[in-house]
């Protein structure tokens, strides 16, 4: 699929409230660090108001203004610390688990469908050719990386699904971390299951690049 | 009634605490609100709770809405919507061990907003872009979340076209922003 459907599929099932936890937190972070998605979704929420103004009409029954004015709050702080920051605290503090030497990650604990993980690579570490089970999206937090698609700076997203096939390198000078996605597979049950999973097994080495 | 009047009532409530500014604010937009619960598929008495929570935010919190970033309804949306995340979340069998995360998700966003005029003219162009059936689609899946299947049915149209059609809408936001 294209990648910037993808992207704004992402930005708009964000701001009409559709995403899980861990996927709100991705895209958060993609709002806050890539000032083009930032403003696609403006537009989108400005688009949504619109949707408001010209709703139509359900009366309350037993609502009066006079019920909305009794609580009176103190005034709000905004907290102006990024969600990532919020949610993993200071990163170097977070306890990494090398997958081999130069590659690290550490998974975020959200209850969810989707798995939510910090990547941090060295510089001019490399991840040799692989392919993706379910989709992937992996957003630049610090430095860069690049593949066979392109270079990816900070903001930047990359989508990966089962049809991408590439090697991802970090940039000799900043290495990269990266904050990602990953699709739970879809894996089959019952009467053909097991015949449906090898089908899948085997169909993955013929899938075009 | 007018985008103007609407700024100048909310102008009122936050420099003076004005009620009968609020009392309009409430006539106008409470049976809207209380609409999108109902067409998110949340029953009337929870919509009737939570349109209340809506109101009476905008009612206490009226010092956070800045007209130069977004439209009132705009930023009104925005709360009516953290709300209905807030009662699904409350509602469903995940148990989320973060009691919190909407809460600093959804915050104002501080970075690029962008300015209402500005907003207008893309929305003006987008609107001039999409057809009828393009813009009850948006509606239908964005606004009223319903299920690309549901939006099929109801339209009497085949589900691959809600789909491609979807997708198609996707694809031009990008050049209508560029």
């Amino acid at each position: 699929m294209n990648g910037t459907v993808v992207k704004n599929q992402l930005i708009f099932d964000f701001a009409s409230g559709l995403l899980g936890p861990a996927k709100s937190l991705f895209a958060s972070t993609y709002l806050q660090l890539n000032s083009n998605a930032s403003k696609i979704s403006s537009t989108f929420e400005n688009m949504l108001g619109e949707n408001l103004m010209d709703n139509e009409n359900i009366h309350p029954k037993n609502l009066k203004y006079t019920d909305c004015i009794k609580s009176e709050n103190g005034k709000t702080t905004l907290n102006t610390k990024d969600p990532v920051t919020r949610y993993f605290g200071n990163l170097n503090n977070l306890n990494w688990k090398q997958v081999y030497k130069g590659f690290k990650e550490y998974t975020a604990s959200i209850d969810d469908k989707d798995e939510l993980k910090l990547i941090k690579m060295d510089p001019g570490v490399s991840v040799p050719l692989h392919s993706h089970g379910g989709k992937e999206f992996i957003l630049v937090l610090e430095g860069s990386f690049c593949d066979e698609y392109g270079e990816y700076s900070k903001g930047d997203i990359q989508i990966n699904d089962q049809k991408i096939k590439h090697t991802p390198i970090a940039s000799r000078d900043t290495g990269c971390v990266c904050l990602s996605i990953t699709e739970k597979d879809v894996i089959f049950f019952g009467k053909y299951g097991s015949f449906l999973n090898l089908f899948t097994f085997i169909k993955s080495f013929f899938k075009p690049k | 009634m007018e985008k103007s009047h609407l700024n100048s009532l909310m102008s009122k409530i936050q420099r003076h605490r004005d009620e009968m500014a609020f009392s309009e604010i409430f006539d106008y937009f409470a049976p809207k609100v209380n609409a999108y619960f109902i067409q998110n598929s949340i029953k009337f008495e929870s919509s009737e709770e939570l349109t209340q929570e809506v109101l009476s935010t905008v009612w206490a919190k009226s010092d956070l809405y800045n007209s130069e970033k977004s439209a009132l309804s705009t930023w009104i949306f925005t709360i009516a919507r953290n709300k209905k995340i807030d009662f699904f979340r409350k509602n469903s069998k995940v148990d989320f061990k973060e009691e919190d995360i909407r809460e600093f998700l959804y915050q104002d966003r501080e970075v690029d907003l962008i300015k209402e005029n500005e907003a207008k003219k893309q929305i003006e162009r987008i609107n001039d872009e999409l057809d009828e059936q393009q813009k009850i689609m948006i509606k239908m899946n964005f606004f009223e979340n319903k299920s690309h299947k549901k939006i099929a049915d109801e339209l009497e149209i085949p589900l691959g076209t809600v789909k491609s059609r979807i997708r198609h809408i996707l694809t031009k936001m990008q050049e209508f922003l560029t």
